[in-house]
């Protein structure tokens, strides 16, 4: 029973950053009809400054919100001087050049803070007696930590999206641009703005689920996040931020306990079976599981 | 006044031939001047000969029908580690282990373009990303096969250039670099054709506009499935005798995402859907990094690409292969046959002076 | 009153020019509609005035000259675009749409009354005003349009082919309704148009485009039954 609990724990853990990248890609591709390929990228660059105030003794709590608003500011100086200007173009230009992006940002963590692993400190108590016992398995503070605030960036995100007019303005942004040009809505400013949440959420992300194992502050560190965030959002459904809030978190789960539970699944099949998911959801179901069929009108 | 420029030359015309011939004999004298030089730059030669054929790969399916795929360097490490582990462990001929490496690499092309029956662009995009993330790491996870992550290693005993070849083994770097610039003019032939084609008119018609193409008929699923078969096969080709000249593989060194960003940007720089431009980004992605060096190991020729790539997106996204092409037109032009009027005879039935000057107008 | 004042408007897309030089005006309270055969220009006009697209000439409402290319500038003068095709916005509901429409007011109450009227107005809507607008019909979507665009109480209303896709019977009734909202808000409109006779029916003066330049214009009544209409659309 104990073994099952923690695995949950864990799996709980993964699957709420799972399901909070996988939200800001899909605010990204419902404001801009791409998925931005540069978000874990986006993601390791800021925990990685966040790391660096930290390590010259900043509070942890100051280097998240450092690393929002550096994560914020990336976001949305990338939607108007890259995206923006090349959108028009096609949308093979507007993936490519957040390939561009996505390698620039890699390189620059290794040639700025090194091709090393580093460990980030959490936010939360995180000494190996830092936790609670539930029903004989331990529950991290750490772990409950990650959970609450995810929790609330999601909570927030949604009261912004479906109570306040800033948060229309955005849905009549991503839904039809013409027309909420012609209501008198920024769009330009709207774009950045939503770019630049995603960014944060993203930032976020990276600075809750780093701590979570020692050394892993790497180069390559984003990769599984990213593919994993998008088979969540894809399976949730590419329009749904709830879909992919609940995919992410249903993921986290099913990672951890099949890993647990099937021997046979190494830690490094991951990424393969994240792969087969994703294919398999998007041959049943391509909208995903709450997502709306896009009917193109000619 | 009479402009000398551009000059007209129709298409399959007697000129057009002959200038066609002597860019073959041209590319061929380079390509023996070039088997001259020192094993050293035979090798850097070699490799970038093989990188551009693994472009002309990606080309088929990015660049002309519009399917981005950022797992290519799957299908270049299917093909060298599939020639790898038949020479090593079952000791096959190194020159026989194309077939199974491009029918494998054809295979799971397949298999990647078969969601694209029912998913969008950016779906599949994604679907490539994780071929290419999950490739080192199934390389790793299965070490009794692949070596795993310490690599898996070929004697060069077993790479040597066949007898009949007459080249030594201390020559054979001649032999790798014949075999790889063999493969890309193949290859090069193969996608030209192939473009110019019927098929290659529905790969366009993909790309541009899915629904117009579906609606003409265009059967959109084959389509995909099929030329991302076949980029996956050359690739994998190229992969494979990749295998063949380095002898010593290890897939987190060289099959990673990185690689397909590196495919990517080297299909930018040359020309997205052209033929030649395959050609000028294998060269450019090889020796970029190499002179760049100095600069910073390693990471540097990543950051340049990643600029370059949003640059170019920018500056000029026909590549280079475009732009030469557009320079060119001001010189000499191409002209397609008028349908149904034979190149060679005139209206009056002498010989044919096939070189227009701009003043000759087309006579309907 | 003039209220909308075009001079010399040129606009196009890309390297192709569209209009060669439109100018006409729009007083207050007036319905003018434009005439012309497709590919004549008149979709391309509304969209410069409305700010959609870049165009060069000159654009004034109430006086003050628009820049170019700057579509909440239009809106803050009080100018209203419904598109052709209704623009609606697919995946807010009906109430949502309205919502937006209005949302550079900062007056809620009056917001809400406004809304409400809408209902009233158009009943087909106050039964779906929790449903996704993408599911209504054409036009249903249209009635939608016309209200939301109506929200930020415009001074002058642009109708781009409002009876585009729509039976007879729904055209007659939106067109109805654009009748009463001049007579009773003394909304100006501006109503560009295929089904000549409802469009000469409604409006007081009409303007005859032909790619891309006035041919003619005048009252109404005078261009029904004049020649130019019917070459401009059956050329002879």
């Amino acid at each position: 029973m104990e073994f099952f609990l923690d695995r949950l724990f864990d799996g709980i853990s993964n699957g709420a950053i799972y399901a909070a990248l996988a939200l800001a890609l899909v605010m990204v591709y419902r404001a801009t009809g791409t998925i931005n390929f540069a978000q874990g990228e986006m993601a390791l660059f800021t925990t990685y400054l966040a790391w660096g105030l930290a390590t010259k003794n900043v509070p942890v709590a100051v280097c998240l919100l450092v690393a929002a608003v550096a994560g914020f500011a990336l976001g949305a100086v990338s939607e108007r001087v890259l995206v923006r200007p090349i959108e028009k173009r096609s949308l093979l230009a507007t993936l490519i050049v957040l390939l561009g992006l996505f390698s620039v940002l890699n390189a620059s963590d290794g040639l700025i803070w090194g091709k090393g692993n580093q460990s980030m400190p959490s936010l939360f108590p995180n000494t190996l007696q830092s936790y609670v016992k539930v029903f004989g398995a331990r529950l991290y503070w750490a772990n409950i930590g990650v959970w609450l605030l995810v929790a609330a960036v999601v909570a927030v995100m949604f009261a912004l999206f479906n109570k306040t007019r800033l948060g229309l303005q955005m849905r009549a942004t991503a839904n039809n641009r013409e027309s909420a040009a012609l209501a008198g809505i920024p769009v330009g400013r709207i774009l950045m703005l939503g770019w630049g949440i995603s960014a944060a959420i993203g930032a976020i992300a990276g600075v809750l689920v780093t701590p979570l194992t020692p050394d892993s502050l790497g180069l390559g560190e984003m990769f599984p996040l990213l593919i994993y965030a998008s088979a969540a959002a894809l399976f949730g459904g590419l329009d749904s931020p709830g879909g992919a809030v609940l995919a992410g978190l249903l993921l986290g789960v099913a990672e951890v306990m099949l890993s647990a539970y099937v021997p046979a699944i190494g830690g490094q099949l991951q990424e393969a079976i994240a792969f087969v998911a994703i294919v398999a959801v998007l041959l049943l179901r391509p909208q995903g599981l709450f997502g709306t069929r896009e009917v193109e009108r000619v | 006044m009479r402009r000398a420029l551009p000059l007209l030359v129709r298409e399959r015309s007697a000129a057009h031939r002959s200038l066609q011939a002597t860019g073959i004999v041209v590319l061929a004298l380079l390509a023996v001047y070039a088997s001259t030089l020192n094993s050293f730059r035979l090798g850097q030669l070699t490799v970038a000969l093989l990188y551009a054929t693994a472009i002309a790969g990606l080309n088929l399916a990015t660049g002309y029908t519009g399917q981005l795929s950022i797992g290519h360097s799957a299908f270049f490490g299917l093909g060298a580690y599939t020639t790898g582990i038949l020479v090593a462990s079952h000791n096959w001929n190194p020159l026989l282990t194309l077939i199974p490496a491009a029918v494998l690499c054809f295979a799971t092309g397949l298999l990647v373009g078969l969601p694209s029956l029912r998913i969008r662009g950016i779906n599949l995009a994604l679907v490539t990303l994780a071929l290419g993330v999950a490739f080192p790491e199934l390389v790793d996870r299965f070490p009794s096969l692949t070596g795993g992550s310490i690599g898996l290693n070929v004697s060069v005993y077993q790479l040597l250039p066949p007898h009949w070849t007459g080249i030594s083994i201390a020559n054979r770097f001649q032999y790798y670099y014949w075999l790889a610039a063999g493969l890309l003019a193949i290859v090069l032939v193969l996608c030209a054709t192939l473009t110019r084609s019927r098929a290659g008119l529905a790969m366009k018609a993909t790309r541009d506009r899915e629904i117009a193409a579906a609606a003409m008929g265009v059967n959109l699923a084959w389509t995909k499935m099929v030329v991302f078969g076949l980029s996956g096969a050359i690739t994998g080709a190229g992969g494979s005798i990749f295998a063949i000249y380095l002898g010593s593989l290890s897939a987190d060194a060289s099959f990673t995402l990185t690689l397909s960003i590196t495919l990517i940007t080297g299909l930018v720089i040359g020309g997205v859907a052209t033929t030649l431009g395959p050609v000028i980004g294998g060269l450019a992605v090889y020796f970029v990094p190499y002179w760049t060096e100095n600069i910073r190991q390693g990471e540097a020729s990543q950051l340049i690409f990643g600029v370059v790539l949003i640059v170019l997106m920018f500056v000029m996204p026909e590549g280079l292969m475009g732009l030469i092409t557009r320079l060119s037109r001001r010189v000499l032009r191409i002209q397609p046959q008028p349908p149904g009027r034979p190149a060679r005879r005139t209206v009056n039935g002498g010989p044919s002076t096939v070189i227009n000057h701009q003043q000759e107008r087309n006579t309907a | 009153m003039t209220l909308l004042d075009v001079t010399d408007l040129k606009a196009g897309y890309g390297q192709a020019e569209v209009l060669h030089g439109i100018s006409l005006t729009v007083g207050e309270g007036e319905i003018v509609v434009i005439l012309g055969a497709n590919g004549a220009g008149k979709t391309t006009t509304l969209r410069a005035v409305a700010g959609l697209i870049g165009r060069r000439g000159t654009v004034r409402i109430g006086g003050t000259a628009l820049r170019p290319g700057v579509p909440a500038e239009a809106v803050a003068a009080g100018l209203s675009l419904v598109p052709q095709g209704r623009g609606t916005f697919t995946r807010l509901t009906v109430q949502e749409n309205l919502l937006v429409g209005a949302t550079k007011r900062r007056d809620k109450a009056s917001v809400a009354r406004d809304i409400d009227r809408w209902y009233e107005v158009f009943p087909a809507l106050s039964a779906r005003t929790r449903q996704t607008a993408g599911t209504l019909s054409g036009g249903e979507q249209q009635m939608l349009a016309v209200a939301r665009s109506l929200m930020s109480r415009p001074s002058l209303l642009l109708c781009d082919e409002p009876s585009l896709g729509l039976a007879p019977l729904v055209v007659r009734s939106v067109f109805d309704v654009l009748r009463e909202i001049n007579a009773e808000d003394g909304t100006a409109m501006l109503i560009v148009e295929q089904n000549a006779e409802l469009a000469l029916d409604l409006a007081s003066r009409v303007y005859l485009l032909e790619t891309g330049e006035v041919v003619s214009s005048g009252a109404a009544a005078d261009l029904r039954h004049s020649d130019s209409v019917r070459r401009a659309y059956l050329g002879y």
